[in-house]
């Protein structure tokens, strides 16, 4: 199709550069103690920090009652039990698993006792996301511009095509699309939305409230999750919708999002709450979310959040905090450190 | 006065009022359009357009606004009176009364869009205060159809009149106008410091014409700083440095306030760091484990 075209003509983002992050995100925060005499240094290891409950690599080997992964730590064998949930493409057995799909799981140690013994509690495979712009439609194909990956292709499965078009009325160029679905080599075959579709175009955002005296912490709102691109696969961190213009990212349109966030930096650290798992962390700035700027939606996880998207987690941070996948999103709650 | 006169007078003051009305309209519309580097809307009767309709509509709606304002303005005194005063103030109606019914439909179709008549600042929903202000300026546009060209006032008193009849119609259009409230709010709103876009340089700029830079730049080794940041209201700057034969860190904490920042500054020995003798990454600290 002509419009594959279009991909070799959009333009390069500048990406941040997260192979330093860790031990620069500790010096920034000892920096900054060294101001304000604030314990907040203590919350950084100098080391990179890693998700407790959480592995990330590709199916080594499925067998009957454990599944074997081959992570950056080597391999890794985790142990299914009959309330180990399993999605691949959907809900499904474990025994649908297949040598060579990247997964991510989380998982459990029932006792310190045996802690090399890890049971999965949930398993993800191929799971993919998109979001973003769309630039060109054919039918059930569609190329993305989404951001910091241009071009991307997505393709609605036929079983899900009602239930996307009901979400998503509007799969035209110039409008917004989430959706998730099973990552193939070239593409995404999306099988759920992610959220409702926004009513307005993507350059037209509604404008958030005017903001008096000083922005009040905790912010409430959504967080989402993000594929890792070239992010390191268990990378444990967000996008933020608000970075500081003076860093020089490429904003994904002119809009300031619905939701007025204090300005940050690379490497700022911020306390991210899951109000539906009751779990909370600092993790730091390592991506600029500006996708996330362009959306108003609420998350229905549990309750309704205010509308807006506060951050945009990498897959592992998401996990880890307590979010499923394939829910999209959790209400969440955002504390800067700097307040 | 008698009272033919007092009618006379309103049915005069309608033009040039028509006439600021349609041109600060137009002019509030390019404003937004200049300010945003985009022409297409999302208020406004053009919203219910398709979007590759929307620009020339809005294109459109202000190139006619800005006509029919300095056509009033042209054929208010002898110059074009006649028929084309005639033809400009009926067009004005048909276009005030077609507004109204246009911002109808919009309030019943897109109840959460604004009105766009003046830009940014009506983005309030359309509510009958808009439609009625709209049906009000249709009936002031034809009620000025006939009139003799425009003289100035005859005496004093009738210059009291009228500048009595512009402030009354002024305050009625203020009453029914939500943009006035919008002005209001902005006029006196200033963007908390977390919020605002402040460059690098007019950071760098406070910094060096502060105290605390007087006072520390001696120990300074470098004149570029080695790192930066902003966190909310601060922006961080660090600079190489060296403090007693000890190689230092020296950050400088600047406020972005708008007026006389506060400057705050730290030394950090370039040694300081985390035990890390013989231990593998941390876990993530979260506040609450399942």
């Amino acid at each position: 199709m002509a419009w594959w075209r279009l991909q070799s003509h959009l333009p390069k983002v500048r990406l941040s550069d997260v192979s330093d992050t860790p031990a620069s995100y500790a010096r920034r925060a000892l920096l900054r103690a060294a101001v304000f005499d604030t314990r907040d240094h203590e919350l950084w290891a100098h080391r990179p920090a890693v998700a407790v409950t959480v592995a990330t690599g590709v199916l080594a080997e499925v067998r009957e009652h454990a599944i074997a992964l081959d992570t950056s730590r080597g391999t890794e064998l985790f142990t299914i039990s009959p309330a180990t949930k399993t999605w691949r493409g959907a809900s499904t057995a474990p025994s649908a698993l297949r040598s060579g799909d990247p997964v991510i799981i989380r998982h459990r140690t029932p006792d310190a006792i045996t802690p090399a013994c890890r049971i999965a509690e949930r398993i993800w495979a191929r799971i993919g996301r998109v979001t973003g712009t769309i630039i060109a439609a054919d039918g059930r194909e569609f190329l993305v511009d989404a951001h910091r990956r241009q071009g991307q292709r997505v393709v609605i499965a036929p079983t899900s095509w009602r239930q996307i078009q009901v979400r998503f009325p509007r799969l035209a160029p110039g409008y917004l699309l989430d959706v998730i679905g099973t990552r193939y080599g070239d593409h995404l075959l999306a099988v759920a939305p992610a959220t409702a579709q926004p009513p307005y175009h993507a350059d037209h955002t509604p404008r958030p409230p005017l903001v008096g005296g000083s922005v009040t912490m905790p912010l409430s709102g959504s967080a989402v999750w993000h594929e890792p691109d070239d992010e390191p696969p268990g990378l444990l961190g967000l996008g933020y919708p608000a970075i500081d213009p003076a860093e020089g990212v490429r904003p994904a349109s002119r809009s300031i999002g619905c939701v007025r966030l204090p300005y940050l930096s690379f490497g700022s650290a911020v306390r991210i709450r899951n109000e539906c798992a009751d779990r909370a962390a600092v993790l730091p700035v390592t991506s600029d979310g500006a996708l996330a700027r362009q959306f108003c939606d609420r998350c229905v996880k549990c309750g309704t959040s205010p509308k807006g998207r506060l951050a945009d987690l990498t897959m592992a941070a998401f996990v880890e905090l307590g979010g499923n996948l394939e829910d999209g999103c959790f209400n969440a709650t955002l504390t800067t450190m700097a307040s | 006065m008698n009272e033919v006169s007092v009618l006379t007078i309103a049915r005069e003051v309608q033009i040039p009022l028509l006439a600021a009305l349609l041109i600060g309209g137009c002019a509030a519309k390019a404003h937004r359009a200049i300010m945003t580097h985009r022409t297409s809307v999302r208020t406004g009767p053009t919203a219910m357009l398709p979007p590759r309709l929307r620009r020339p509509a809005a294109l459109a709606v202000c190139a006619t606004e800005l006509a029919l304002g300095v056509g009033l303005l042209v054929t208010a005194g002898g110059t074009g009176a006649g028929a084309p005063a005639f033809a400009v103030r009926i067009a004005t109606g048909l276009l005030f009364c077609t507004a109204a019914g246009a911002l109808h439909e919009l309030r019943t179709r897109r109840p959460d869009a604004g009105c766009g008549c003046f830009g940014e600042l009506s983005h309030t929903p359309v509510g009958r205060r808009a439609i009625t202000r709209a049906a009000l300026l249709c009936a002031a546009a034809l009620s000025s159809i006939g009139l003799a060209p425009l003289r100035m006032p005859a005496s004093a008193g009738q210059a009291w009149l009228t500048l009595g009849v512009i402030a009354a119609e002024l305050a009625v259009l203020a009453a029914l106008s939500p943009e006035v409230g919008q002005l209001m709010l902005q006029l006196g709103h200033t963007e908390p410091c977390e919020l605002r876009e402040v460059p690098v340089a007019r950071t760098l700029s406070a910094l060096h014409a502060s105290a605390p830079w007087r006072r520390y730049r001696r120990f300074l080794v470098a004149a570029a700083p080695a790192d930066i940041w902003r966190e909310g209201c601060w922006r961080f700057v660090v600079f190489p440095g060296v403090l007693a034969s000890r190689r230092v860190e020296v950050v400088f904490a600047v406020h972005l306030a708008s007026r006389g920042p506060a400057v705050r500054v730290g030394m950090l020995d370039t040694g300081s760091c985390f035990a890390d003798v013989g231990r593998g990454p941390d876990p993530l600290q979260l506040s609450k484990l399942v």
